[in-house]
């Protein structure tokens, strides 16, 4: 009696969680297909005043991926575009819903581009809305553009079959040349919630550079998109541009710099040059507080090989290197110069995160200052100290020249 | 005619012809029970009777050791004529007479009776009040094969067959320890099956034995035709998907069984032989493993470790993904599989379960059909299922890769009882995924857990050692260690669980330093040498110091 009793009520809790399970009628399930999966979003300035356009980039997937799963391109259009315009940016994605037959989804959103006129008028509710929907995710890319947004995401760019995709891998790529800083929505977030530290992000603009295979004959017909310069920030709003050359400089200071091409002009001849990249290079902050004087020492170490020697009349390559290692120095030197000169006198922001090496290391004084931080800082005196190391000449032991 | 159950309850009588009433009055209407009349002693023309069960019995054994002895050595009979008819007789022919190995005197039919049903012979002589119960079981068997269901690379070949004698021979042949006991009882009201319970004694668990015996004892059934009968009637866990009791073909794995402190029933009739108390981790390993190189088995045994995972979750994993984290899909991932489900048009979870019932009636029209029709369902099952489908839109390629790497892997998993548990389990965690994806997954996945972590297998845990965790025994679980390194056994056995001498890894000699050593005692012996004269080598040979 008592093991039928058991065995009743096991059939009863199973028949409840079974038939429990079987209600829920699939709760919250979607299917991957019928999603619109979006692979880059655009923020411009919407018609009315007071709107904002959102652009949605969203991949099909049955021309992203042919029939049998293998990538084919030109069948069909592998994105659909379209945009939608609102009083906020949910109001506007909501809106987008009214084109979609499927459902947007952002999970697997790559980048996401502002418009300039939109960043100089403030990102923060950009900021807020990235961050706080589930949906989105923190290692997003965030650009800045000049152009429009929406042609930017339009525009076909890069080897992958999403452009989305392609400025994804753009940006990982973009080590190589480090001419923008490499910022995601999480970096871009955690600078904007710094108490010392204000935020950068990368400059995208469209440069007619693509060869069309189809007609070779005009050159740089399609726009690609092209990732280098720097917009700057003050608290959420845009304030400028860095340069190519600033760009490089502001680097050394966000990220972890390691790879640069660096070009000298012959000695002799100025329309000839040598070419040399920066392998390995140690990058070293140090605050000096004194009466009250903010001081900084920078100090640049880098470790560089010769890669293409063009100049003509080299007797030794050895010598050669020595003597390159000064201009090479220098020119990494006023790179670094030039981009405290842009954040010290031209925007009187600290985006360089000086601040916060300060407080690292002077926490106590750094509380006195805090509130009156970017005076400090345009006033700070920064030193800077470049040494190269030029030492090796890869695989040729003797310039190249003809022994005729 | 009397009832059968009063007649064998009868005691032999001294009359011949009432002891031959009762027998075929038991018998008499089966068209194998043969009986056989003969005359032992002319001179008194004494009779006596052989009963015998054809196709159970070796006509031959009879021939020799019962026929031509009372027939042809009626002279040894007269030295017996004092004793005739004497309490005596039957033991005297037992003794001087008959020349089978195995007799046994009964006066009661019943014995006689299971004797004839188990394919010995009786006989009856006149004049005498006993019968003769003679051992001459011999009957058609299958000979000794390789395992089917169990295959290895490396190690022994031969399997158990359905004789339980040749069996139990195979264990003898395995463990020639004096401490080996294999005891036997008989189940089943009808079918009277031989079974026999096999143990060595101070290695087993102290109550292990007894308590087998209680829950065998208790089993009141008309028959027994498998050890799968036997199975499911003395586990611990009768409701539960797992199977808390090995069954297995395989000798060598019931020898080491044995050897761990493990008991196994044998049942006549069946090649499989039970193995108890089992962990489920035991499902998982094969005897290769232990005959391979540690490091191959080490391998192998994690490949079914994943096999296992695979198994019990590739599909849920893949619908739960698919229908509601789509997010935890790498981008370059979910637009495949995106594209591949673009014109299918059900659901995730439908599609995979009509994916999975397809698969596993594959699996069972090709197990159940005729050997030569095999073809049939191949062809049919890849290319209407692979492909067809996937091309007619009706199921993504991705399923289908999902469907063929779970079923794979379910076969990879040793043991046929545990592969199906694991397969029968996989579909409430599909249902559950599909409904309420990772948290429904979680859900039955904790559950199932739960429910392993409670069960026991005749006082182990079923889920040891890995739970309740035991550091000590690591060794052979997810890793096979090298034998050298097992120096225990399993905590399921008794007192003694030391099974090997210390310092087991062997080594090459350590020839530098001998080499110096003897070098050294041999400079110090030729210092003293000029004196000793003999003892020139004592050193290098330590042995021969005694003799020098």
């Amino acid at each position: 009696m008592e093991k039928r009793k058991v065995v009743k009520g096991t059939t009863l809790v199973l028949w409840l969680v079974i038939s429990s399970l079987l209600m829920t009628g699939c709760l919250g399930s979607r299917e991957i297909d019928d999603l619109a999966m979006v692979m880059a979003v655009g923020l411009d300035k919407g018609k009315e005043p007071g709107t904002i356009k959102v652009t949605a980039q969203i991949a099909r997937p049955g021309d992203v991926r042919g029939q049998t799963g293998a990538p084919t391109a030109g069948t069909g259009q592998p994105i659909w575009t379209a945009s939608a315009e609102g009083r906020s940016i949910f109001e506007a994605i909501r809106n987008l819903a009214r084109y979609s037959s499927r459902r947007v989804f952002w999970a697997h959103n790559q980048v996401i581009v502002i418009n300039e006129e939109v960043a100089r008028e403030g990102v923060s509710e950009i900021i807020d809305f990235f961050s706080r929907n589930h949906e989105l995710r923190m290692r997003t890319w965030v650009v800045v553009t000049e152009d429009e947004a929406s042609h930017l995401i339009t525009t076909k760019t890069g080897l992958e079959v999403i452009p989305g995709v392609s400025m994804d891998k753009l940006f990982r790529y973009s080590e190589i040349v480090a001419e923008a800083p490499r910022t995601d929505m999480r970096t871009l977030q955690a600078a904007y919630l710094s108490r010392t530290t204000h935020p950068v992000l990368a400059r995208v603009s469209p440069k007619n550079r693509q060869i069309s295979a189809k007609a070779n004959g005009e050159f740089g017909s399609n726009p690609q998109v092209e990732l280098s310069g720097t917009a700057v920030f003050n608290r959420d709003k845009m304030v400028g541009w860095l340069s190519t050359k600033e760009s490089h400089g502001l680097l050394w200071f966000v990220e972890h710099v390691e790879s640069r091409v660096i070009t000298l002009p012959c000695a002799g001849q100025r329309e000839r040059s040598s070419t040399l990249e920066m392998k390995n290079a140690k990058f070293q902050v140090k605050p000096v507080y004194e009466k009250g004087k903010v001081e900084f020492d920078v100090r640049v170490k880098a470790m560089i090989d010769l890669v293409e020697l063009g100049c003509p009349d080299v007797e030794d390559q050895y010598v050669w290197m020595q003597q390159a290692e000064k201009e090479a120095a220098d020119l990494l030197r006023g790179e670094i110069e030039s981009v405290l000169e842009a954040a010290q006198k031209r925007y009187h922001v600290d985006f360089l995160e000086l601040g916060k090496v300060f407080e690292n290391h002077y926490p106590a004084e750094w509380r006195q200052m805090a509130q009156s931080w970017d005076d400090a800082f345009e006033k700070a005196q920064v030193r800077v100290t470049v040494e190269a190391n030029i030492n090796s000449p890869v695989l040729l032991h003797k310039a190249t020249k003809s022994r005729k | 005619m009397r009832d059968v159950g009063e007649l064998l309850k009868e005691r032999v009588s001294t009359d011949l012809a009432d002891n031959v009433c009762c027998v075929e009055d038991v018998l008499g209407g089966n068209a194998d029970l043969i009986k056989r009349e003969f005359v032992y002693h002319e001179q008194r023309n004494l009779t006596g009777i052989v009963f015998f069960v054809d196709g159970l019995v070796s006509p031959k054994e009879i021939d020799h050791s019962i026929m031509r002895p009372l027939t042809m050595h009626t002279a040894e009979l007269e030295r017996f004529q004092h004793a005739h008819l004497g309490p005596q007789f039957a033991e005297e022919i037992k003794k001087h007479v008959l020349t089978n190995t195995g007799i046994l005197l009964f006066d009661k039919i019943d014995t006689a009776i299971n004797g004839l049903l188990s394919g010995d012979t009786v006989l009856f002589l006149e004049g005498c009040g006993e019968g003769f119960l003679i051992s001459t079981r011999g009957w058609e068997a299958r000979s000794i094969d390789e395992p089917t269901t169990e295959p290895v690379v490396r190690g022994p070949r031969d399997g158990f067959t359905e004789n339980i004698r040749t069996n139990t021979a195979l264990m003898r042949r395995r463990i020639r320890d004096a401490n080996l006991q294999i005891e036997g009882l008989q189940i089943g009201d009808r079918t009277r099956t031989d079974i026999n319970v096999a143990y060595i004694k101070g290695v087993v668990r102290e109550g292990l034995v007894e308590e087998v015996y209680k829950r065998l004892q208790s089993i009141r059934i008309d028959g027994i035709l498998e050890s799968g009968y036997i199975e499911e009637l003395i586990e611990d866990a009768p409701l539960s998907p797992f199977t808390t009791i090995q069954s297995t073909e395989r000798p060598d794995k019931v020898a080491s069984s044995l050897l761990e402190g493990r008991v196994a029933i044998f049942v006549d009739n069946t090649p499989f032989v039970l193995i108890l108390p089992t962990t489920f981790w035991q499902f998982l390993q094969a005897s290769d493993d232990f005959y391979s190189r540690y490091w191959a088995g080490s391998f192998f045994r994690l490949v079914r470790f994943i096999a296992f995972f695979i198994s019990l979750t590739f599909p849920s994993m893949y619908v739960m993904l698919v229908s509601f984290h789509q997010e935890m899909i790498p981008t370059a991932l979910a637009l495949s599989i995106a594209a591949g489900r673009e014109s299918v048009p059900f659901p995730a979870l439908l599609e995979a379960m009509v994916m999975e019932v397809a698969f596993e009636l594959m699996r069972e029209a090709g197990l159940r059909m005729p050997r030569p029709v095999g073809q049939a369902v191949s062809i049919v099952g890849s290319l209407v299922v692979g492909q067809a489908a996937v091309q007619a839109g009706l199921v993504s390629p991705t399923m289908v890769i999902v469907v063929a790497i779970t079923g794979i892997s379910s076969f990879a998993i040793p043991n046929y009882a545990a592969s199906f548990s694991i397969r029968v389990l996989r579909f409430p965690l599909l249902l559950a995924s599909g409904a309420l994806g990772l948290l429904g997954f979680a859900a039955v996945f904790s559950l199932l857990v739960l429910h392993a972590l409670s069960l026991r297998s005749f006082g182990q845990s079923y889920l040891s050692p890995a739970a309740p965790f035991q550091p000590s025994e690591q060794q052979d679980l997810v890793l096979r260690m090298p034998i050298w390194m097992m120096n225990r056994r399993p905590a399921v056995a008794g007192a003694d669980d030391t099974r090997m001498g210390p310092n087991q890894m062997p080594a090459p000699p350590d020839e530098e330093g001998e080499g110096d050593e003897s070098a050294e005692s041999r400079m110090a012996d030729e210092e003293e040498a000029p004196n000793a004269g003999k003892g020139k080598r004592k050193g290098s040979r330590p042995w021969r110091s005694g003799k020098s």
